[in-house]
This record gives structure tokens, C-alpha cells and sequence, in this order.
């Protein structure tokens, strides 16, 4: 049996290790664009210099060796043939299979507006290389322009803080991280990233960019006519799944690769996982996708069940946050808000059960939130403050010490 | 593999295992007299918490079977050990994103308190020996090592 | 299978006893060292407050204080002071009712047989009576007066008993004691709930209580027994189980408060006493030594060769010494009467009677000593016990252990007999000192625990480390009773001594551990070290002296402990005083206290890490002195 993986991130990684437990026998290669394998959530501890390249991979000592899989670094697919069970390399190579895993991830997305996409000093942070890239650019650099400030923008300032940069966020909404936070928990982080020197443009878009001489875009034009001078431009303004090498291969998609609880694609032995699918563009979930397809490789049954991704965690400045679930506010909630000097805490509590929270500054034993949210239990009987619900509230122990929710 | 089983109807709520948790881990070298009780450095691993009824609940980390916390380790920090069983942490390839407090669903980690940069977890005591301290220090003799 | 209660007691630096003790059919506290063996860590660090209804409260990092906001600092202080305070009383209860007997002795012209002391007592006092009963009698009173005299009013007699530069010092720091009882009082208002919270202020009145606690409940209460019990001589004595003869009837005697016994013991050679023991099928009767009064009957044993047996053990060997079956009886009067040996005296049907209501028995009878009633008292006693002899001999299986201890123990050292002993004069062991023949001089004192490496096993491994680095050492308390059962107070233990005390205790015919008997007597030892200072001119914390309290075990041992760093000496401990979770405590005990009175507290469990320390600091102060 032939196993070809597409992609080197945490998807393609768990599915080589879930296969390789599952069939000892079994050839596997693996395909990347990546020359490292590195955690994405990383990157912005090598922009800032904290970690080097090695110190991105999330992968175990000798990983390639210890699961004997091939790897191919360094070169793109450009054509799938499901028909003939062949890849097409940018190498000009061909590689047959028998079972294929699309794990290639996803790209940044440059927004059209003016002239962005050509500018020689605008970079996307998906990637190492986008980091590699930046690093790089950086060195010549004064002032750089994030456009966007959820987390991967802020990621990519927070980063650049530490080469002393002076940095401007330009974001379309009323707050910072508006995906993730309210207004009071997106302040914390505000006021920590303009002590630190950033400054912030919020309710604005970039609306004109125009490259200069050097082929860079040195000031974007605000929606409302303000300038905001630039050496260098990050825009964090979302991903797009790399479906390119799909042209042609009859492949369902649409924003990622349409696939099933087993991560089957609508190609026969063709299975995609992690941010190709557009399923969620968190981590775990990613790593979880990539062990159902393998193991739906080696043909056993599996399927991605636990697909809640509506949870992040935000560490800046030492200020940890967890938020899971809904956070805006929406009629007929019962919302509740504990708050002190270290820390705020709200929970949207909906017919006695947890719709959503927000705890910030003290994260301590907060997994418990996202079982009770994603299962939807009824926590109206404990007689308990609901900040102080912990685990002791459904608290059983199973066979051999493990433990169970049980709730009353 | 070993786990630590706690009989939890026996817990009395003493907490001694939190301070000879604080002890196996604290990191300047001393006894249990001296272990310094207010500096936040020294953080147990277990927690003896209280439900509704006020009864003890004792949350120990159950180095789980499937650890939700290693599926969700974007650093390699978190691993569990092929041998023992046990989930291990590596401090220094720890990416601080506290994905894994997030995904235990017993809540027992946490981010330590003073750095908010690393993550207080069980270690079942391997480096005196792989023999938890929390199991000796209890009166009860509620908490021992069973092989599961 | 065999009949032992159990197979895991607790190390003995005593071996044989810990055999012992080990095969014994009844559990004994050697056995429940095990099973206590897990220990709070919020209590061993005294972090742990219950004053109120808001507690139990304890010092974590995440609740570094207790509700009421006291915190590590406040709450070690004020459970310090408390015990302290407690420890203070129980010595000043037994030098009120020493100072009582004293006073109805004189007053009933009973007899004086220390005559000495007496009249060294008058001449500090200042009291001219011609007549020796008003001079105990104004003695006692004097002793009662300040003991009685409010916090607000000093006591007269510190000044007159404590050594000038160091009364100096003390009135320099505020220091100085109102009256004794009073003063206890004062530390127990100070330590309640949300009162004071300042654990320097609260740890002086720990100094102040030890003060109060060292010249009266130490200091005067020894030479008051002088008075009425007869002043120590020095002497050869069988020490250990050995002593118990099952053909008398035995009385056990516990506590600290010999002079309750004067009636009793003179009683119990009477001859119409003697005959009903005959009459019982007994040679007649014995008091067999536990605890400190047995230490202290030792001390006199010069005097009362007929009745005394002989001293068998310390606290911690108490249970074993009922375990033989030899015993018949059991009088208390104090501690350390450990509840542990009730259920073994219901199993081995031994008579419990209590003399004094602080330290009723759960099984015991009370029967109050009472001066007026005294003959009826005693009689009535005496019965009980003959009763208890006829009812219990026979039925009882012995288990007596005749090889235990041994019979050349030196014993009857006093400050007065030791100096007699050396010639009426300290020069010689000035001499031999500053010579380097003894580098110096460490008190080791104190109880007996089983928690510091198990039954005296600190304490005897710590005297043998000092005496092999030639330095002399002295002993009072249970610690005494430890070891003197392993051998170390006969001359043959020179043999243990570095090659110079070797030789002066060779010289000599004594042994490198000289034993002054009770707790009590660590008042002896401090005027001995006075005595050296003022022949040296120089003030006690500039002496090569140290002190250990190697196995304190109760809060009166604290007490004396503050006494010690009154005094401005330096006191080890084997175990922490329930202080380490105060960084404030620990600072000012173990290092500021060098500055406020000279002294300090050295904490460590380990007999030769601790012999270094002590030894360094002797070394220091033999540099201080040029010497």
C-alpha cells in the first residue's frame, strides 16, 4: 500500500503517524512545499528572534525516521489525477498512490485593494517562508502597517515589536480581535500593545496603495483619506484553503474540499485534512482530522466527531486568554460577569445552559467550559456561582481511574 | 501503565498532597519546613476541589489514555510516553498558547501563575523517582499508585 | 505468628529497649510513630489558625493570608507566643506550689534540708530572719510575691537572680517581667483573635515569658526543692528497667513537682507502712524514677537511698517501664504523664492516682495533695496502691528486663556539688578550657521526642559527636534520662570523649556527660554558665556555651528555649518550632536575635551537621576570648 500526503503541516503529520501505527508495512510519502516542518502558531517567536527554525517543529526527534516516512520537501503539487492515481510535481516527477491525503493547508489572502497583491514589501503570515520573508524585509524597514488585527496580526506585530519596529494596525471593526473578544477583553490587549509603541486605526479599511519606483508600497490611503506611511505592509486579513492544485481533478469544493465524517473526499481514495477543508482553522481540530483520515486510509472507521471550533486561546503581553463558544451578546441571554484587578470573566448562559465564554487574565482549569459548552449541559441544578463551577460539579471516576462527566 | 487513583470519599480536604506537590516541585532545594507557603513559584499540580454539597473532589491529572491536552500541543511540548504512559512536558519547547488548558476537560492544567508562560502539570514525580509524592503525604491513604 | 502488637515501632538510640519495646504485646506511642507519620504541612510550618470560626485558615500562594488577613507572619508569631505562653504557665504553676510547700513546710516547722541553699537564697533576697523556718518562710513569700504581682510591676527577685550586664540588657530591650502569672496571662490576651499582629512585638513577649519562665519556674524552683528535698550529692546509681525489683511494691512517679512527694516518700519507710506491704507479700514499697521528678528524686538519691529505686527511664520510656509488670502504681502530678499509658495500666490493672488536678488522668483517681490533710491523704494513697497489689501481682505477667541500663551512672550534680567537687572554685574547669583541654561547654537539654531520627536518637548521636570534639557536655531534662540508659554518663563513656576531654574525665573519674537531673535543672546549668562568666568577667554570650534542645518536645521546652536565647545563647533544635512558614519568625530567631540579645536559634535534624555548627560557634566565641 502507497500512501502520498500533500502538505507537512499538523494535519499531514498526525495522518502519517496515525497510519504508520496502523499499517507498519505501508510506504509513505509525504509532499511539502514546507523545506521545515513548523507550527504555525509559532511563527511570530521567529519573527521576534525567540526561535529559530528548529525550534518551530512541533514534531518528535527523528520523526521521518523513527515512522518511516519519505518526504519530498520543497516542491508543489500542481495536478491531481484521481483517475490515474497520479500526482504531478512542480519538479516535472509524477508520483502514483493508492491512498491520498490533501493536507496542503491554506494560503494568506491579499485583499484586491490597490495595488497590494504586486507590491514587492507585502506579505501575508501564513507560512515560515511568509515569516522568513518578513524577518528579512524587516531588516530595511522603520515603519510597518498590519493590516488586520486578529490574531495572526497581532501575531505578526507582537513579533516585530521585539526587532523594535514602529508599527501601525489599521482594523475594519470597532475593536482588536473581533472575531474572539468584546470590546472590554480587546481593550486589555490594546492598551498593552500601545504601551508597547503600536498604534492602533480601528472602523478603517485601506482603500488606496499605489507601488513607488522601488516596486514597494511606501503609504496606504485610509477610507478616510488618511496616510499611514510604510516600509513594510503584513496583511492579516484571513486564508484561503490552496485549492489550486485541484484544477481539473474533478474534486468537490467549495471554500475547502468538500469531505465526510471520514475525511473521504468525492474522489475515490482521495481523503483532505486540516485547513484545506475550511472546516475550522484551529490546530487541534486540524490534528484531529488528520488522525481520522488516517486511519480512514488504513481502512478502518473513523470519523471527525469532535468538530468544535469555536475556542482560542490569546497570549500577549503575559495576558492569557481562553474564549469558546458565542460571544456576542444576542437577546435573551442571561450573561454573567465576574471581574477584578486580574482578571474578567464573562459567561452567556442561555435556558440554564453555557453558550459562551470569555475569561481573561486566569485561565486556570478552563478546559472544563468547552465540554459543557459543546455538549450543551443544563448547569441550572448545581448550586453554585457559575464562575465557581469546576469539574468537582460532575465529578466520576471510571474504570481503571479515569475520569467521567457525570452530571446530575 | 501507573496511575495515580484517588479514593476520593476518603479525601478530608487536608491538602497536604498540594503542599507535597509544591515541594516535589519546587525548584530551590530545601524541606518541607522551609518550602515557602505564599510565594505563587511553587503552584500544586493537584487540586482538591469542592462540588455543590461541599464534598472534596480531588482533580489529579489522569495522564489520559487519549490526552486531549498532547492532541492539542502545537509545540511537541506535551507527549505522551510511549513506555510509561505518562504525559510529559517539555517547559523549553512550550509555545505558551495554553491550547492544551483549553482542551483538558478536567480542567486540571493551568498556566503557571506568575509567567503566564508555561504549564503546571502532573509529572508523576519522575524526576525523584517516578514515585508521586502526593501519595505518601496523604493521612487518608486515599491516593496510591495503581497499574492500570 | 507471635503476640507482638506490632512489628513497626520507631529506632531508639536505646537499643535494647527498642527490642523491647518491639516484641510488647500492648501498643505503646513507638508503635504510632508509623502511623503518624504523614504530617500536615501547613501545621509543621505553623501556617495553620484556628482562632476563629472563620478557620481552620492556611498560607498557600494562592491565600497568603487568612480570612481575617492575618498572614504567615502574624499567624506563626501568635501560635508561637501562645505556646510559649502555655509553657511559661505550666513551669510557673510548679514553682508557685514548690514556693507554697516551702512556705507550710517552714510554717509547720517541717524540716529543712537544705540549709545551704536556704541561706544562699536569704543572703540574694536580702533577707535577715535569725530563725530558719521565717527564713524559708520569708523565702517562699518573696517567690510568691512576684509570681503574684500584676503584668504592670516588675518583679523584684530578676534583678537580684540574673546576672548584671544581662538584667542590663533585658531592661535595654523592655524585656523585664511583671508578675510571672500575669505575664502569662498578658501572652495569652496578646495571641487571641484579631488582637495583636505584630510578630516582632509578640515574639519579645516570648523573651519576656522566657525570662519569667527561666529564673523562677527554672532558677528558683530547683533551689527551693534544695530547701525542703535536700541538696544534690554526687554519686554512682543504677540506672534503667534494671531498677524495678518486683519484691516491693512500685510506685511509678511522673511529673515535675518533687516536692508534693516529700510526705510520701518519708511516709513510705515508715514502719507501720512497711508492715502492710509485708503483710501484702512485699519486701515493702519503692519508687521507681520516670519523667523529670524521677530525675530529680536521682538528684537527691543521697538522701532517700532506701525508698528510691533508682531512675528507669524518660518520658518516652514510660510505657515500657508499666509494660514489665513490676509496677504497681502509677503517681502523677504533671507532665510528662503521656495518656499513652492508661490503656496499659487498665490492661496490667496498675493503680493511676493524680495528685494535682492540672494533670488528671482520664482513669486515674484524683486525690489532691493537700498540705493541711496530707497524713490522711497519703495513707488513703497508700492503701489504694497495696490494694492494687494485691489485686494485680499474680495475675500480671512480668516482663522485666534486668539487664536494661546500668548501675554506674554519675548522677547529683548541682552547680553547688559540681564546684565542691572541683574544689570549691570554677578555676579548674576555667582552667581546663582555656587551656583547650575542653574546648567548650554545650547544654544539652530538653525533652525526649520520637519524631528527630526516633526515641533519643538525635540527642545521643549529638552528645556523641560534641564529646568527640572534646567538648564537655551537660544535660537536664528527659534528654538526661536517654542518656544516661545508653551508657554515656558512666566514667567508662571517657572512652566516646576526643582524646583531651578523654583525658580530664580519666583524670577525673567522670564521665564527658554530666547529668543535672530535670528540665528544671537547666536553671542549675544557667547559673553555672553565670558563675563562669562572672569569674571570667565577661557576659554569658561571650562563653563557649552552647545549648541544644536537640529533642524539645512540649511547649514548656519553647519556654525554656526562650529562657536560653534571653540568656543570649545559642540553642539548636532538632525540629522547628512550628515557625518556619514566617520569614519574619525565622529571621529574627535564627539572625536578628544575635543583635538584640546575643543569641539565636540554630535549627537542624542532623546529629553531625548540628555538632559542626555548634562547634564553629564555640570556636568563635574561644576567639572572642582570645583562648
Amino acid at each position: 500500500m502507497k500512501y502520498v500526503i500533500i502538505g507537512a503541516g499538523v494535519a499531514g503529520i498526525e495522518a502519517a503517524k496515525t497510519i504508520r501505527q496502523n499499517d507498519p508495512a505501508g510506504e509513505i510519502l509525504m509532499i511539502s512545499a514546507d523545506t521545515c516542518v513548523h507550527s504555525r502558531c509559532m511563527l511570530h517567536k521567529y519573527i521576534s528572534g525567540e526561535r529559530d527554525e528548529e525550534g518551530l517543529d512541533f514534531t518528535e526527534k527523528d520523526f521521518f525516521r523513527r515512522y518511516q516516512v519519505e518526504w519530498k520537501k520543497g516542491i508543489r503539487v500542481q495536478k491531481i489525477s484521481p483517475d490515474a492515481k497520479e500526482i504531478y510535481l512542480d519538479s516535472g516527477d509524477s508520483v502514483s498512490y493508492d491512498k491520498l491525503l490533501i493536507a496542503a493547508g491554506a494560503d494568506s489572502f491579499i485583499p484586491p485593494v490597490g495595488e497590494l497583491r504586486k507590491a514587492s514589501n507585502v506579505y501575508g503570515l501564513r507560512n515560515l517562508p511568509d515569516a522568513q520573508a518578513i524577518v528579512k524585509e524587516a531588516r530595511q524597514a522603520e515603519q510597518v502597517l498590519v493590516i488586520g488585527s486578529g490574531l495572526v496580526g497581532l501575531d505578526a506585530a507582537y513579533g516585530l515589536l521585539e526587532r523594535g519596529k514602529k508599527l501601525t494596525i489599521v482594523e475594519m471593526a470597532d475593536r482588536i480581535l473581533p472575531m474572539q473578544l468584546d470590546a472590554r477583553a480587546a481593550r486589555a490587549y490594546q492598551e498593552r500593545f500601545e504601551k508597547a509603541g503600536v498604534r492602533f486605526v480601528l472602523e478603517r479599511k485601506a482603500s488606496q496603495a499605489v507601488c513607488e519606483a522601488d516596486g514597494k508600497i511606501h503609504k496606504v490611503i485610509l477610507d478616510n483619506g488618511d496616510e499611514i506611511p510604510c516600509d513594510l505592509i503584513i496583511v492579516a486579513a484571513g486564508v484561503r484553503s490552496a485549492l489550486a492544485c485541484l484544477e481539473g481533478s474533478g474534486i468537490a469544493a467549495e471554500r475547502g474540499i468538500t469531505v465526510d465524517a471520514s475525511m473521504k473526499t468525492s474522489a475515490p481514495d482521495i481523503y483532505a485534512a486540516g485547513d484545506i477543508t475550511a472546516l475550522s482553522g484551529i490546530w487541534p481540530n486540524a490534528a484531529d482530522q488528520g488522525r481520522v483520515a488516517g486511519k480512514s486510509m488504513c481502512g478502518m472507521n473513523a470519523s471527525y466527531t469532535d468538530t468544535y471550533a469555536v475556542k482560542n486561546t490569546i497570549n500577549f503581553f503575559g495576558l492569557v486568554t481562553l474564549c469558546v463558544g458565542r460571544i456576542r451578546e444576542e437577546e435573551g441571554d442571561q450573561v454573567q460577569i465576574r471581574e477584578d484587578r486580574r482578571q474578567y470573566k464573562r459567561i452567556i448562559l442561555r435556558d440554564g445552559k453555557v453558550e459562551g465564554i470569555l475569561f481573561q487574565g486566569n485561565i486556570a482549569g478552563g478546559g472544563i467550559w468547552q465540554y459543557l459548552i459543546k455538549n450543551k449541559l443544563d448547569i441550572s441544578k448545581i448550586k453554585k456561582d457559575v464562575f465557581d463551577i469546576t469539574y468537582a460539579d460532575f465529578y466520576h471516576t471510571g474504570q481503571r481511574g479515569t475520569y467521567q462527566w457525570v452530571s446530575e | 501503565m501507573k496511575r495515580i487513583i484517588v479514593e476520593y470519599e476518603k479525601c478530608d480536604g487536608c491538602k497536604n498532597c498540594s503542599a507535597a506537590c509544591m515541594q516535589a516541585h519546587r525548584e530551590t532545594p530545601g524541606t518541607i519546613y522551609d518550602l515557602d507557603l505564599t510565594d505563587p513559584n511553587n503552584e500544586s499540580r493537584n487540586f482538591i476541589l469542592k462540588d455543590g454539597s461541599g464534598r472534596y473532589r480531588p482533580v489529579f491529572c489522569r495522564h489520559c489514555d487519549e490526552p486531549e491536552c498532547v492532541k492539542s500541543c502545537m509545540s511537541g511540548a506535551l507527549c505522551k510516553d510511549p513506555e510509561s504512559g505518562h504525559v510529559f512536558y517539555d517547559e523549553t519547547r512550550c509555545g505558551s498558547c495554553f491550547m492544551c488548558v483549553m482542551n483538558c476537560p478536567f480542567g486540571v492544567l493551568k498556566p503557571d501563575t506568575v509567567t503566564q508562560s508555561k504549564v503546571i502539570k502532573c509529572d508523576f514525580c519522575v524526576n525523584s523517582g517516578g514515585e508521586p509524592s502526593c501519595v505518601a503525604s496523604c493521612p487518608k491513604k486515599a491516593i496510591h499508585v495503581e497499574e492500570v | 505468628m507471635n503476640q507482638c502488637y506490632g512489628c513497626s515501632t520507631c529506632k531508639s538510640a536505646d537499643k535494647p529497649l527498642e527490642q523491647f519495646i518491639a516484641g510488647l504485646p500492648m501498643e505503646t506511642s513507638h508503635h504510632r510513630v508509623d502511623s503518624q507519620s504523614t504530617k500536615c504541612a501547613f501545621g509543621l510550618q505553623g501556617v495553620c489558625c484556628r482562632l476563629c470560626s472563620n478557620g481552620p485558615c492556611r498560607i498557600t500562594p494562592e491565600s497568603p493570608r487568612g480570612i481575617c488577613g492575618a498572614n504567615a507572619d502574624t499567624i506563626v508569631t501568635r501560635n508561637l507566643l501562645r505556646a510559649v505562653a502555655s509553657g511559661s504557665g505550666c513551669y510557673i504553676h510548679v514553682v508557685e506550689n514548690t514556693a507554697l510547700n516551702v512556705k507550710n513546710t517552714a510554717r509547720t516547722k517541717g524540716e529543712i534540708k537544705g540549709v545551704n541553699t536556704l541561706n544562699r537564697l536569704a543572703s540574694v533576697f536580702g533577707i535577715e530572719e535569725e530563725d530558719i523556718h521565717r527564713r524559708a518562710e520569708a523565702v517562699a513569700d518573696a517567690v510568691l510575691k512576684d509570681l503574684y504581682l500584676p503584668e504592670y510591676e516588675k518583679m523584684a527577685l530578676t534583678e537580684k537572680m540574673a546576672y548584671k550586664p544581662r538584667y542590663d540588657r533585658w531592661k535595654e530591650l523592655g524585656i523585664l517581667p511583671g508578675g510571672a502569672k500575669s505575664q502569662v496571662f498578658h501572652g495569652v490576651v496578646k495571641c487571641s483573635t484579631n488582637l495583636n499582629s505584630d510578630p516582632v512585638n509578640m515574639l519579645l513577649d516570648c523573651l519576656k515569658l522566657g525570662i519569667s519562665t527561666g529564673i523562677y519556674g527554672l532558677v528558683l524552683t530547683n533551689l527551693l526543692n534544695d530547701v525542703v528535698l535536700g541538696e544534690p550529692e554526687i554519686r554512682l546509681a543504677p540506672v534503667g528497667l534494671r531498677v524495678i525489683d518486683p519484691d516491693y511494691i512500685n510506685i511509678m512517679i511522673t511529673g515535675h513537682q518533687h516536692s508534693m512527694f516529700t510526705f510520701l516518700q518519708n511516709r513510705l519507710t515508715d514502719e507501720d507502712v512497711k508492715a502492710k506491704a509485708r503483710e501484702a507479700g512485699a519486701k515493702g514499697f519503692k519508687l521507681v524514677g520516670c519523667t523529670c521528678v524521677g530525675q530529680d528524686l536521682q538528684l537527691r538519691g543521697a538522701h532517700y537511698t532506701e525508698i528510691f529505686d533508682g531512675h528507669a527511664g524518660n518520658n518516652y520510656t514510660s510505657e515500657a517501664i508499666l509494660a514489665t509488670g513490676g509496677i504497681d502504681a502509677v503517681i502523677s502530678e504533671f507532665n510528662c504523664t503521656l495518656p499513652g499509658i492508661e490503656p496499659i495500666c487498665d490492661q496490667l490493672k496498675i493503680k493511676q492516682i493524680c495528685i494535682d488536678n492540672v494533670a488528671k488522668k482520664a482513669n486515674a483517681q484524683l486525690k489532691e495533695f493537700d498540705f493541711q490533710n496530707r497524713p490522711a491523704v497519703t495513707d488513703q494513697i497508700i492503701d489504694e496502691i497495696v490494694e492494687a497489689y494485691r489485686e494485680r501481682r499474680g495475675s500480671v505477667p512480668m516482663n522485666l528486663m534486668k539487664d536494661h541500663g546500668n548501675d554506674n551512672t554519675l548522677t547529683g550534680i548541682s552547680e553547688a556539688s559540681l564546684k565542691k567537687f572541683l574544689g570549691g572554685s570554677w578555676q579548674p574547669l576555667i582552667d581546663l578550657i582555656v587551656a583547650g583541654d575542653i574546648k567548650g561547654v554545650a547544654g544539652v537539654v530538653g525533652c525526649s521526642n520520637l519524631t528527630a531520627g526516633g526515641h533519643d536518637v538525635l540527642t545521643v548521636d549529638l552528645v556523641k559527636e560534641l564529646i568527640a570534639r572534646d567538648i564537655i557536655v551537660l544535660t537536664a531534662g528527659c534528654s538526661s534520662g536517654g542518656i544516661e540508659n545508653c551508657g554515656l554518663m558512666t566514667p567508662e563513656a571517657a572512652q566516646y570523649a576526643g582524646p583531651k576531654l578523654r583525658a580530664v574525665c580519666e583524670k577525673l573519674g567522670i564521665p564527658p556527660v554530666l547529668n543535672f537531673g530535670p528540665c528544671l535543672a537547666i536553671g542549675r546549668l544557667e547559673i553555672v554558665a553565670t558563675e563562669l562568666a562572672e569569674a571570667l568577667n565577661v557576659d554569658l554570650p561571650q562563653l563557649p556555651l552552647v545549648l541544644s534542645a536537640a529533642q524539645w518536645l512540649e511547649e514548656q521546652a519553647l519556654a525554656d528555649g526562650c529562657y536560653g536565647l534571653a540568656l543570649g545563647l545559642p540553642l539548636h533544635l532538632g525540629l522547628p518550632p512550628f515557625i518556619t512558614g514566617s520569614k519574619t519568625a525565622v529571621q529574627v530567631l535564627t539572625e536578628d536575635m544575635k543583635t538584640l540579645t546575643g543569641g539565636q536559634v540554630i535549627i537542624n535534624s542532623d546529629a553531625r551537621e548540628s555538632a559542626d555548627i555548634l562547634e564553629r560557634i564555640i570556636l568563635e566565641k574561644r576567639r572572642g576570648l582570645n583562648i
